[in-house]
């Protein structure tokens, strides 16, 4: 198998971004999807976060907490936007817990496992989804209502689930970068 | 006699990528190190088995690898040259990969890929471009956000044109039942004018004596 560790430290080179609305949502909503599949998904942030080196940036689960709460379509959310090095780390973070999960990322897309088998991971990933969702997130608002809605939710899902497989690892984090920074429609 | 051939390999589980070549001592590399592709193979489950020179590799790099950008903004668009040796689209079930042979009577190679064996090829690329032994200048690839237009394009045209159309439309009824109303012609007497005058005649003249009409 192939090294595919995230470097420790953020690159200076790379431009700053700042996210807009809708991208919080994707790259909190991504963060919540993996949650979903690693049922001990915050510890593994939070470990994630001190191999990475970004334990400045996020010292404690709270601060890691409140910075994803900038989230718009959170119950608890919080004005303001994130810092580009906040929003470095996220991504940073992100790839490489996509990374860690990608042979359930890869069981979840491939046309090639089992049928039966492959709708029994989609229903258990949904369950999931749906509880964090509901526990989490403002059930008013329109995006939500439409990722809990049964039919609407399913492509939806298979986006967040390709979203993490093609970002997944060091080569990921720009991938991800350049579409969280796409302009808004 | 020491072997100074380099062979590299990144497997995933649907895809396995092979790079052959030799150190360039001229440069300072290591013996462990590769800087003279001389081959690459690429072996995806269910197709034949795909090689050629640096320049197809750097093609193939230069397709899928945006393409899968694309595809994490929804975006599935062909990515590659007409022309050129790799070409890469969305298909009806995940995602179709053309090699065009550089040998002449050899038929393009097709590949029909899913999400999962996109992922794949998508990792062993990125396994070989940040590989720290292969000591390659690798053309840059550059992400950056998309344009609004090409966002646009992900939405089907009709529920992008419905909008212009509905606030056309309604400006087109909103105009013709304008035109409809009558427009007050100012010569003419006014209603409250004619009315003015017929309560004035209702008013009895003071020399006019009762009972006369």
């Amino acid at each position: 198998m192939t090294d595919v560790s995230v470097p420790a430290v953020s690159d200076p080179s790379q431009p700053e971004a700042v996210l807009g609305r809708r991208s919080l949502e994707r790259l909190d909503l991504l963060l919540l999807t993996v949650e979903s599949l690693d049922l001990n998904g915050g510890e593994a942030m939070l470990w994630a976060t001190r191999q990475l080196g970004f334990e400045a940036v996020f010292p404690n689960r709270v601060e890691l907490w409140k910075r994803r709460c900038h989230n718009p379509l959170r119950r608890s959310t919080r004005r303001g936007s994130l810092s580009a090095v906040e929003t470095e780390a996220l991504i940073r973070i992100l790839c490489a817990m996509a990374d860690r999960l990608y042979p359930m990322l890869r069981q979840l897309l491939s046309s090639r496992e089992p049928e039966n088998l492959t709708s029994e991971r989609w229903a258990l990933l949904d369950e999931r989804l749906r509880n964090l969702i509901e526990e989490r997130m403002n059930l008013r608002r329109g995006a939500i209502q439409r990722l809990l809605d049964g039919e609407q939710s399913k492509p939806l899902q298979r986006q967040l689930v390709l979203t993490l497989a093609l970002a997944a690892g060091p080569g990921g984090v720009d991938r991800l970068r350049a579409s969280l920074l796409d302009p808004n429609p | 006699m020491v072997m100074l051939k380099q062979s590299f390999r990144y497997d995933q589980t649907a895809a396995r990528l092979e790079v052959e070549g030799l150190p360039d001592f001229s440069a300072d590399h290591g013996s462990n190190a590769i800087g003279i592709l001389s081959s690459w193979r690429l072996t995806m489950i269910g197709a034949p088995e795909m090689e050629g020179q640096r320049d197809h590799l750097e093609a193939l790099m230069a397709s899928v690898i945006p393409y899968a950008r694309l595809q994490l903004s929804g975006v599935g668009k062909v990515q590659g040259n007409d022309d050129g040796p790799v070409r890469i689209h969305p298909a009806e079930q995940g995602h179709q990969l053309e090699l065009i042979s550089s040998r002449s009577g050899v038929p393009p190679l097709t590949l029909q890929l899913d999400d999962a064996d996109l992922a794949d090829l998508v990792r062993c690329l990125d396994a070989l471009r940040g590989d720290p032994r292969v000591r390659i200048n690798w053309p840059p690839i550059v992400h950056t956000p998309l344009p609004k237009r090409e966002l646009a394009e992900r939405t089907p045209l009709h529920q992008r044109l419905a909008a212009p159309v509905l606030g056309a439309g309604t400006f087109m009824i909103l105009g013709l039942a304008g035109l409809l109303v009558p427009i007050p012609n100012p010569d003419a007497p006014s209603q409250t004018e004619n009315q003015t005058n017929s309560q004035e005649s209702l008013i009895s003249n003071p020399s006019q004596a009762d009972g006369e009409p």
